[in-house]
């Protein structure tokens, strides 16, 4: 392990190794997963409904008995050390687990109450908690007249009273319109910088790619690739850049397909006045795109060659599911939705 | 032991709080119970004029006798709610915020069934009011309601456990709620409560001496129509313990083992 760049972020706070998990005989939920999350981190576990990620989650938070292989939690097992481990974590489950018949404020008491934190302490607690996730104004209404972004921030902020070393967020925003997301999503990076370790589940791309510093992209009960959003996109794809030039300027387009091929870095040039690029164009791949762009921009002006426009696209997540596994994350989510509908038990 | 004190107490007051913000769910239970007092005395009334029965009971008024059918029925029927609101709370995420908090399941049961407990004994406090208004006559007085208020807390506290017990093995509301209402009415009819022992057959005596309900319904009838017998209110209390012990301690082991 490094040990160069600060102390605080290179000890591994959640150990994963061989973690299966079976429910009945033969519905095999998790399939031999192994990870490590790095304290003071944001951890994602990008996949579809079904791939394994909230049976995992369940797991970690002590939720779940798993039917095989080793968790620690902060140095903890989970089966072995369940008490202390709970005293650590909290926990926003994807059901938002409030009572709506309290309000907001009896919800976070009764969560303080739960953790043995006394009545002055967690008065002042839940005042600053409501401040936060900015429902101080709703903290005597009752949850039933909350919308579905108050709830889920409440949820949130009861995760939070026992000032948890790790939380855990499954599907912090599943359901959720885009500004509840956005604020969601600002808590979460405020919560981070304080120094908070947090690991979440999630089938959005978006989301992962802006939070996660690490992520896992899970598959049927399987890793199916680790690293940083940059890393698994460089895994699978190159930038793109497209450059474009004025309609009559044929041998300016020529001319920087002759200049960009010869650029170290560069993997490909496509030529001019080919498929998408309808115009007067080409399209230039390489590995790191922006260090390209710019020595191609230096080349041609030095050579005379007007650019009239550019264009740099990186490859998205959605790309490297693609690739990982044959299909695309949004197709496996309608198919699930039809297929299974919501589960929900009871009426 | 003081940390559970103070979990099972918030965990009460949060039931408390859930039925005072609801108070309808209090009305919802007493439906039939009072359907059955009101209609089921009416229709069989007559019984109250076999002389065996006077003989057996010590009164001539069946709907007297028949109180203490209605307060079981109002009993069973609170009690399935208890497993019903386990059944809630796992259905919208509660249970496993209370889960994964450093609690024991054992509050989270109690906090619940002593909850439940204090609604049975509103319910049973307002069907014995009605009772009265009926011309039921309490042989005991005063301090025999508050006996029965004890009996009915402890009872509804014991068979709230099998409704638990239901719930959190099928985390279904429609299978906790059925298999509560299919259990209520054929012990309601194999035990001393509709028709004292001596007045039913052999077959179902030997059921009924092994039927709880029998030993609840004695003693309410005894501290309806009597007055202070203890020997009822004995059997009532072994009854209640033997009951408790069973479905409590095998809702705790069920709930501490089951994860999922």
């Amino acid at each position: 392990m490094q040990t160069n760049s600060g102390e605080k972020m290179q000890r591994n706070i959640i150990e994963v190794s061989d973690l299966h998990k079976t429910y009945g005989k033969d519905v095999v939920a998790v399939d031999g997963i192994s990870f490590s999350v790095r304290e003071g981190e944001v951890f994602g576990f990008l996949g579809p409904n079904g791939a394994g990620k909230s049976t995992t989650i369940k797991i970690l938070t002590t939720l779940l008995e798993k039917t095989s292989g080793k968790v620690t939690i902060d140095g903890l097992d989970v089966d072995r050390d369940q008490a202390q481990v709970r005293r650590i974590i909290g926990y926003s489950s994807q059901e938002v687990g409030v009572d709506d018949d309290l309000t907001a404020k009896e919800n976070l008491l009764l969560q303080c109450s739960f953790y043995h934190i006394s009545r002055d302490k967690a008065n002042s607690k839940v005042s600053e908690l409501l401040q936060t996730v900015r429902l101080a104004d709703a903290a005597n209404r009752r949850l039933s007249t909350f919308s579905g972004g108050m709830r889920k921030r409440l949820d949130l902020a009861s995760a939070l009273v026992s000032d948890p070393k790790i939380l855990f967020l499954d599907e912090p925003t599943t359901g959720l319109d885009p500004q509840s997301r956005k604020d969601i999503w600002d808590y979460i990076v405020k919560l981070n910088r304080k120094g908070m370790t947090i690991f979440l589940t999630t089938q959005y791309m978006e989301e992962a790619d802006v939070l996660a510093e690490r992520l896992c992209i899970v598959d049927q009960g399987k890793i199916v690739s680790e690293g940083t959003p940059a890393e698994l996109k460089a895994k699978v794809g190159s930038d793109k850049i497209t450059l474009q030039f004025r309609a009559d300027d044929i041998s300016g387009c020529d001319k920087a397909r002759e200049l960009a091929e010869k650029i170290p870095g560069v993997e490909a040039v496509g030529q001019c006045r080919e498929g998408v690029i309808a115009e007067n164009g080409i399209v230039i791949t390489a590995k790191n795109g922006p260090a390209i762009v710019t020595q191609i921009v230096r080349t041609l002006d030095g050579q005379g060659v007007n650019i009239q426009q550019l264009n740099l696209s990186a490859p998205t997540l959605d790309e490297v599911f693609l690739k990982l596994t044959g299909k695309t994350l949004n197709v496996i989510e309608r198919k699930e939705a039809v297929g299974r509908g919501r589960r929900r038990r009871g009426p | 032991m003081m940390e559970m004190f103070s979990e099972v107490v918030a965990i009460f007051n949060r039931w408390n709080k859930k039925l005072v913000r609801r108070p309808i769910l209090i009305f919802f239970n007493l439906i039939q119970p009072l359907v059955w007092f009101l209609l089921f005395t009416q229709a069989f009334s007559a019984i109250g004029k076999i002389p065996t029965f006077q003989l057996l009971t010590g009164t001539s008024s069946y709907i007297t006798f028949f109180t203490a059918a209605v307060v079981i029925q109002t009993i069973a029927s609170s009690a399935l709610n208890a497993g019903i609101g386990l059944v809630n709370d796992f259905d919208n995420g509660f249970m496993d915020k209370m889960r994964v908090a450093p609690i024991s399941k054992s509050s989270i049961l109690f906090g619940r069934l002593f909850s439940s407990a204090i609604t049975t004994v509103a319910q049973v406090a307002i069907i014995l009011l009605i009772g009265l208004a009926l011309g039921v006559n309490i042989a005991s007085g005063i301090v025999g309601v508050l006996l029965m208020f004890v009996l009915a807390a402890l009872f509804g506290i014991a068979w709230s456990g099998i409704s638990v017990f239901v719930a959190l093995n099928t985390k279904n509301a429609e299978t906790t709620l059925s298999v509560g209402l299919l259990t209520t009415f054929p012990l309601l009819f194999l035990s001393a409560a509709v028709m004292p022992l001596g007045l039913l057959p052999s077959w179902v005596q030997q059921v009924a001496k092994y039927n709880p309900f029998t030993y609840i319904a004695q003693s309410f009838q005894s501290l309806i129509i009597k007055g202070f017998v203890w020997n009822n209110i004995t059997n009532a209390l072994i009854a209640i313990l033997i009951v408790g012990v069973l479905s409590l301690g095998a809702s705790i082991l069920l709930f501490r083992r089951k994860i999922s």
